[in-house]
């Protein structure tokens, strides 16, 4: 039964799937930061990514896996069906797969063999030591059958004006971009929050302005 | 100054961006004459997330209604709450955009895009493919240009010396619209 839940999760992630593609979409704007870009960048940038592209962890014991993808199919982890490049962008997906266990769920089969334990034992408590050991028994048993549930988020880095737009704006997937994107290609992405954005457009000449702005009272 | 330190202490430089949007998209029906492009429409319309205050004594009230003059948020507006997160329509010669703008950290939520022709193509052929992703990343690109555009048209007044003629006219706009 949980297996099936899981499952219903996976369908529901990729049917609900809205991003960079398809659908409306909601996205966050980061600059480029720690540049010059090497070159011939098309070849660093193909060694990079094919580097950090997504292993698959359905066949293994792995509890967590993360990397590239190509945006039109989150199984082509090989860019057989498109391209990351797409004229002057570089477009990918990334796609993070986590083996998780509901607590409830570990509540109940941990309470189960808890009570097993003690009548095989012939004991009417169990020892401290005794309960973490069969907890993280139970925990790895149930990590091993559960199907990994993937994430998917929509990149796009435009190489002319050194920006990307992240297709989310949950926080969890914002760290993991800039890490990733960090651990590829060597280079910082710097959110664009609205300070930020501000001194980009006005300038270094009115930056003395900007940072002794003070909130004002709009009524 | 750290990254959370800068959102935290000039969060109040996108909420008075929405609000002058807000305003500056009624000072003349809807209309507003970006320098150097010319005029685009601007529509708040049926949501918009109104803040007051910091950690606990931190504030939200929402306001929701299709096509309603947001009221109960312009009364909020009077009362010291600032727009956090308001739901606008962006219209540029043939172009529609929805887009529900959140004013801390300037994200782009539920973006809605105009219709295009190659949207239709739903070919998997490579070429095609590339095609349909350029032509979104255009239009997601041209919709971050035209609010760079008016945030930039905002920053002009805000930092120069028209602020103060300007918050006058915002301040009598709210009182208006809520004695109305």
């Amino acid at each position: 039964m949980v297996v099936f839940f899981q499952v219903i999760d996976v369908i529901y992630e990729v049917i609900n799937y809205m991003g960079l593609l398809n659908g409306s979409a909601s996205f966050m704007r980061f600059t480029v930061e720690g540049g010059p870009l090497p070159q011939p960048f098309w070849d660093w940038a193909a060694e990079k990514i094919s580097a950090h592209s997504f292993r698959d962890i359905d066949d293994s014991l792995d509890e967590y896996s993360i990397g590239w993808v190509s945006v039109k199919n989150m199984f082509d982890s090989d860019f057989a069906y498109a391209s990351y490049a797409a004229g002057d962008y570089i477009v990918l997906s990334m796609r993070v797969d986590e083996r998780k266990v509901s607590s409830a769920v570990l509540k109940k089969v941990v309470a189960k063999e808890e009570e097993r334990v003690k009548l095989e034992k012939e004991i009417p408590k169990l020892s401290r030591s005794m309960r973490l050991e069969i907890k993280e028994r139970i925990r790895t048993q149930l990590l091993r059958k559960s199907v990994p549930i993937p994430a998917v988020y929509d990149l796009c880095w435009n190489l002319s004006d050194n920006t990307v737009l992240l297709f989310s704006t949950g926080k969890k997937a914002m760290t993991q971009v800039e890490e990733l994107f960090k651990d590829t290609f060597d280079l910082s992405l710097v959110l664009q929050v609205p300070f930020l954005v501000a001194g980009r457009l006005l300038g270094p000449e009115k930056e003395d302005r900007l940072d002794n702005l003070k909130p004002s009272v709009l009524v | 100054m750290d990254i959370v330190d800068l959102i935290q202490e000039k969060r109040f430089i996108g909420q008075e961006f929405l609000a002058w949007l807000w305003f500056k998209s009624e000072e003349r029906g809807g209309s507003v004459e970006l320098p150097g492009i010319g005029d685009i429409t601007v529509i708040f319309e049926k949501h918009m997330l109104l803040e007051y205050g910091e950690g606990d004594s931190n504030e939200k009230v929402i306001c929701r209604g299709l096509q309603t003059e947001l009221r109960e948020a312009k009364t909020g507006l009077t009362l010291g709450k600032k727009p956090e997160q308001a739901r606008i329509m962006f219209i540029k010669g043939d172009y529609e955009f929805g887009v529900t703008l959140a004013a801390g950290l300037l994200e782009f939520r539920n973006v809605r895009l105009p219709k295009t022709v190659d949207a239709a193509d739903e070919s998997d052929d490579p070429e095609a493919v590339e095609g349909r992703i350029l032509e979104r990343i255009a239009l997601f690109e041209e919709l971050s240009k035209l609010v760079n555009n008016l945030f930039r048209m905002f920053l002009e007044i805000r930092t120069g010396d028209q602020w103060s003629s300007e918050l006058t006219k915002i301040q009598k706009w709210s009182a208006r619209s809520v004695d109305a």
